[in-house]
């Protein structure tokens, strides 16, 4: 039987290196801020102003709608970031990735992925390189647990 | 926060060090992140596929930890004048999980000049620490603060 068309995930070996993905966008709202807001306990003076780490929050559901299956990521290992320029309600925002490197392990492997969020005026936001631990493909018939890294 | 008050570069000093009071991260707060940031990952949202994991159980996302830690310090800390974000260092040492209290610290660890006239960097070194004192996140934050007029 053919495995359904939405179980295909991507793993390790199927990690690119160099390739460019792009998200689509989503437009940063009041809502988002005053959600963020609210969860963080914390507000901008300005009330157009956009909390500087929305965007980066966002930019990990924003990976989920880019169109390819999803990375089975064992877990998000760390990260450096940089905060370019202010974001402002009414900007529209979208990612754009690449893997950098990787590196085979015991148990996974661990991917460096290149992301940077970009306005609608194709201005750079924010961006930084995420270190992430992905899992090997598993044998035939089996499939691993996410979360089961060592 | 007002921008236009709050602490000068000068005011600030190497070994200056915050503690922030506890709060309790509850299913509530991954369910409104995993909403708000469109990360559905099974990793925070599927209790059942989590019993099989190495967790045992839903983590939260990992910048949740760290837009949570964020709100604690902005609360704990006196405001500092004219204040942007500038970067940041991060590590996610261990997870999360509902119930968890966690309560952070920072200390400034780095002061130094740019080239924006009127303006200085400041460097802070920050922890995480859940209910049983274990370490579940660390970085450094980067922020300019406005230098005293005149």
């Amino acid at each position: 039987m053919d495995p359904l068309a939405s179980d295909r995930k991507l793993y390790f070996e199927d990690v690119g290196i160099g390739v460019v993905l792009e998200t689509p966008g989503i437009t940063l709202t009041e809502t988002h801020v005053a959600l963020f807001g609210g969860l963080i306990g914390d507000r901008p003076a300005d009330p157009q102003a956009v909390p500087e780490l929305l965007p980066l929050c966002l930019s990990s559901g924003l990976g989920w709608r880019a169109p390819q299956p999803p990375l089975v990521v064992l877990a998000f290992m760390g990260f450096e970031w940089k905060f370019l320029r202010p974001a402002r309600i009414g900007d529209t925002i979208r990612c754009v990735s690449r893997s950098l490197t990787k590196r085979l392990m015991k148990e996974g492997g661990v991917v460096i992925e290149e992301r940077n969020i970009l306005n609608q005026r194709d201005e750079l936001v924010q961006g930084g390189k995420l270190t992430l631990l992905v899992a090997k493909r598993p044998a035939e018939g089996h499939s691993p647990a996410e979360g089961t890294a060592s | 926060m007002k921008p236009d008050s709050g602490l000068c570069f000068e005011d600030l000093q190497v070994g200056d060090e915050y503690r922030s009071p506890g709060r309790t991260v509850t299913e509530a707060d991954i369910v409104i992140f995993a909403g708000l940031s469109g990360d559905y990952n099974v990793l925070h949202t599927d209790a059942e596929y989590m019993k099989a994991s190495l967790y045992g159980e839903r983590i939260a996302h990992g910048l949740l930890g760290l837009s949570v830690q964020h709100g604690l310090l902005a609360r704990s800390m006196p405001d500092r004048a004219g204040e942007r974000f500038v970067g940041l260092k991060w590590k996610f040492k261990g997870p999360i999980k509902i119930g968890d209290t966690l309560h952070a610290r920072a200390r400034i660890v780095a002061k130094k000049d740019t080239d924006e006239p009127g303006w200085g960097v400041v460097t802070m070194e920050r922890q995480v620490l859940n209910q049983r004192g274990e370490l579940v996140q660390e970085g450094e934050t980067e922020h300019l603060v406005s230098r005293r007029l005149g």
